[in-house]
């Protein structure tokens, strides 16, 4: 089968009166996966709300594929959704939650029991079948919603925060099969998450919302690495934000000239803490405040003379607090912000 | 290990002390003759069922349930949509609705019974199942508002989101979704709902005079034949005992 | 745009207007259709003109004042007997099975006139009391003091309240009494300070709900009462079957005083239970 476009235009939603999506517009490719990610509060669940026609649009469209869902209801959408908590009826066993899309379509009994029973299956809780909801664990609660959400065979998929309550193994392994299953039908999707690095694995492009606007949309790569203004840099934990004049291709850092790329004149230059690295042959120098293990690496945060980096180090030498060290920024990896005005908010 | 012992022994005799005294209604029923000092009857017969069924009894059996059940019934109508919006405190001030639900519950029924005949000797209603009818929604009405109110909040609303959001129609949502997750909370309120007919006297005595049910039937027994009146309180009984069990069926059994 | 979800949000009221109602409506239509009856039958005699005559005859009655303080008297020794003794039960059960609270609350569904009858069955001279014990010590059927009335309500309210206060002491209530014990709260302490202000407020609601069915009800006071004083709503009973039409007027009269008077009670009771919060 081949996926529907989701296409967003302008939509204006104010679910308790006072608008908190303005004029967002969003395209997600047919057959692709969006991830949309941002702080809570931000208004990644009620876009997620207008798009199931779950939260009324006071302005705008939605249209997916060739079909505008602006006046339909949302149970005749072709849309599916999985909600951060399972949301099971606990009167029915688990195939008839998954069949209740089919259920609602008329399918007879048989039918829709063995269609549930094929996507259990796929889910991997094939034995499930005639269980009660109640005994199930909160994974294998998510995964019966998310059959329950295939079942109806959906134009397009809505997740939620679907791994928000799971714990880290789980999360994982759900991760997978959102993934998989996905794939396997090319299926659009739309999920939402507060976690980046969750946003970075499951979505194929991520969106970043930031008080009701989408900021920046792209590759996770692209997000990640070339944010275009400092409150995207933050979200992605580009810790460390540089400021001032370029002149010859080199910025003044507290007395060191780092190499720049661009042209003269005011910038920001943005790296990520895991692309910084520790040279003591390097001019910019500065003391170590703070170095905390964290597993994979060593989180450092230097004082260069009042200008505060992050570097993520390898924990084999990692320097310890209080020691002097040298900094260096590889010209490769410095990204210089395109809208410099938002930095003053820094 | 001995505080616990005891206090296990506290608890069943209290709820021995509140629960078995009921028990000498069924005794004294099937007394024929029981004299003093005798602590069992001397004779077991039914001549007080035959005489609480000679009597208007029967009738009244029959007009106290009729009105029970459809007062519970339009009392659950009518206040199925506002304990759905004061569960779900969609009100920003719900003290006066929560007032309006509370007075019928302060002020005695026969009161307003009394009340309401100045106006139903006008329509016509005095003595007939509506004007009962109407008389009783004044005090089930809101036992059963506050009872419902409490199956309807976040977790309803989330279910019934869930399956508006994955393709079910209204129709099919409230079939499906609400009514089987109110449903004990539901039956709570209807068999409360019933009870509070059933067992209402002084509003059927103040518009009722004239179709007696069975609590104004049963009173004058108590000091002229103690049989009979026991008898007519286990009649009075079968019924709640009944609702009771089908009410804790209905809160249990999925659809 | 902020004018169309505006625009929303009043519809919604609306509908949750439209919603409320059916309910709110009947009873405002049949409340007060009741009350503005009983304030006509009091004031106006059929066919005749406005007249205090109902008001000053229920005043001048002698049995009226007796009548007052007889209802008063049970009313208030019904309602804290069954609160505290519902207080102790609720609080030596609250852990115990279900098999025990549900044999305990075996009487609330039962009807007053059944309890009052069973009452009687056992407490009356010649009774199954009598009989086992071979003389009763004091007299609480039909007794002056209207014992026996106060202990029917007992009985039957007893239960209910338990219920309430059940209710208000789970879980979560169980969580807090641990917090505290941790923060080494003593038993008496924790009663004070964390199991008290979760029950008072149930007790409050419950006791109001008690008071006030004690005050109009009177099929109990009929069953297990002395046959003077009457209480208030046997008082307006009796004035109905004696002189029809004045009668009326009369019991009318009363019935709206104890309404006014239970009112007043919930509103009192209601601003206690908010005074002791504050203190």
């Amino acid at each position: 089968m081949s996926g529907h476009a989701l296409e967003i235009d302008a939509i204006t939603v104010s679910p308790g009166g006072s608008p908190v999506l303005r004029g967002l517009s969003l395209r997600v490719a047919a057959g692709t996966r969006m991830a949309l990610v941002g702080p809570s509060g931000a208004g990644k669940t009620t876009l997620l709300r207008a798009i199931a026609g779950l939260a009324p649009l006071d302005d705008g469209a939605v249209r997916l594929g060739d079909r505008s869902l602006r006046s339909v209801a949302p149970h005749r959408r072709g849309v599916a959704v999985v909600f951060q908590e399972p949301r099971l009826l606990p009167h029915l066993d688990v195939q008839e939650n998954v069949a209740l899309a089919l259920r609602a379509a008329g399918v007879r009994r048989a039918e829709r029991r063995a269609q549930a029973r094929e996507r259990l299956d796929e889910v991997g809780l094939g034995g499930f079948a005639a269980r009660r909801t109640q005994g199930l664990s909160g994974g294998e609660q998510q995964r019966v919603a998310l059959a329950r959400a295939l079942c109806g065979d959906p134009d397009l998929l809505l997740l939620d925060e679907p791994l928000a309550a799971l714990d880290p193994n789980r999360r994982e392994e759900l991760r997978r099969l959102i993934v998989r299953l996905q794939r396997e039908r090319e299926l659009t999707t739309v999920v939402v998450t507060h976690d980046r690095a969750e946003a970075a694995e499951l979505g194929q492009r991520l969106a970043l919302l930031l008080e009701g606007r989408i900021v920046q949309h792209g590759t996770p790569s692209e997000l990640f690495e070339r944010p275009v203004s400092a409150a995207v840099a933050r979200f992605f934990g580009v810790a460390n934000l540089l400021r001032g004049e370029v002149r010859g291709g080199l910025l003044d850092v507290r007395g060191a000239q780092i190499e720049v790329p661009g042209p003269d004149g005011r910038a920001t230059l943005a790296i990520r803490p895991e692309h910084a690295r520790v040279d003591d042959a390097c001019a910019l120098r500065g003391i170590v405040g703070e170095a905390v293990y964290a597993g994979t690496h060593v989180k450092l945060v230097v004082d260069c003379d009042g200008q505060r980096l992050e570097l993520h180090v390898p924990p084999a030498g990692a320097p310890s607090a209080g020691q002097e060290v040298g900094v260096e920024l590889p010209r490769e990896r410095l990204w210089r912000l395109p809208d410099d005005d938002e930095v003053a908010v820094s | 290990m001995a505080e616990s012992r005891l206090q296990r022994a506290l608890g069943a005799l209290l709820a021995a002390a509140f629960a078995l005294p009921l028990v000498v209604l069924v005794v004294r029923a099937f007394a024929d003759q029981w004299r003093a000092p005798a602590l069992l009857p001397q004779v077991w017969g039914l001549r007080g069922v035959e005489l609480a069924f000679s009597g208007e009894a029967a009738a009244a059996f029959g007009t106290s349930m009729l009105v029970a059940v459809v007062t519970t019934a339009l009392a659950l109508v009518l206040g199925w949509p506002a304990a759905r919006v004061l569960g779900e405190r969609r009100l920003r001030r719900p003290a006066f609705a929560f007032l309006l639900l509370a007075m019928p519950l302060l002020v005695p029924p026969y009161a307003t019974g009394a009340g309401l005949t100045e106006w139903f000797l006008r329509l016509d209603l005095t003595d007939t199942i509506a004007g009962l009818v109407l008389a009783h929604l004044v005090a089930v009405l809101p036992y059963v508002v506050v009872v419902l109110l409490s199956a309807f909040g976040p977790q309803v609303t989330a279910l019934e989101e869930m399956a508006r959001a994955n393709g079910l129609a209204p129709l099919q949502r409230w079939r499906w979704v609400t009514l089987p997750a109110v449903r004990p909370t539901l039956a709570a309120a209807a068999f409360l709902g019933f009870l509070v007919s059933w067992s209402q006297y002084g509003s059927s005595l103040a518009v009722g005079g004239g179709r007696p049910m069975l609590p104004v039937v049963m009173l004058p027994f108590v000091r002229s034949d103690p049989q009979v009146a026991a008898s007519l309180a286990l009649l009075f009984l079968v019924p709640a005992v009944a609702a009771l069990a089908l009410t804790a069926r209905a809160a249990r059994s999925p659809l | 745009m902020e004018a169309r979800g505006a625009a929303r949000l009043r519809a919604e009221r609306r509908r949750t207007r439209l919603a409320l109602a059916p309910a709110l409506g009947v009873l405002t239509l049949l409340f007060g259709g009741a009350l503005a009856g009983a304030a006509r039958t009091s004031f106006v005699p059929l066919g005749g003109h406005a007249t205090l005559d109902a008001w000053r005859a229920m005043f001048d009655d002698p049995a009226f004042g007796d009548s007052v303080r007889f209802t008063l008297q049970v009313t208030v020794l019904s309602t804290l007997s069954s609160c505290a003794l519902a207080l102790v039960v609720a609080l030596a059960v609250r852990r115990r099975s279900l098999a025990v609270r549900a044999f305990l609350s075996l009487p609330v569904p039962v009807p007053h006139l059944l309890v009052a009858l069973t009452a009687v069955l056992w407490l009356a001279p010649g009774g199954l009391a009598d009989r086992a014990l071979g003389g009763l010590p004091l007299t609480l059927v039909r007794d002056d003091l209207g014992l026996g009335v106060v202990l029917v309500y007992v009985y039957k309210e007893t239960p209910f309240l338990v219920l309430l206060l059940l209710a208000a002491m789970g879980e979560a209530l169980a969580t807090r009494e641990e917090a505290a014990a941790v923060l080494g709260a003593g038993p008496a302490q924790r009663l004070r300070w964390v199991v008290w202000p979760a029950v008072r407020t149930p007790l409050v609601v419950g006791a109001i709900v008690v008071a006030a069915f004690v005050l109009g009800a009177f099929e109990v006071p009929l069953t297990v009462g002395p046959s003077y004083p009457p209480t208030l709503a046997e008082f307006a009973l009796q004035a109905t079957q004696g002189d029809l039409l004045a009668g009326e007027g009369v019991a009318a009269a009363t019935l709206l005083l104890t309404a006014a008077a239970s009112t007043a009670l919930a509103v009192l009771a209601v601003r206690l239970a908010k005074d002791v919060s504050g203190g």
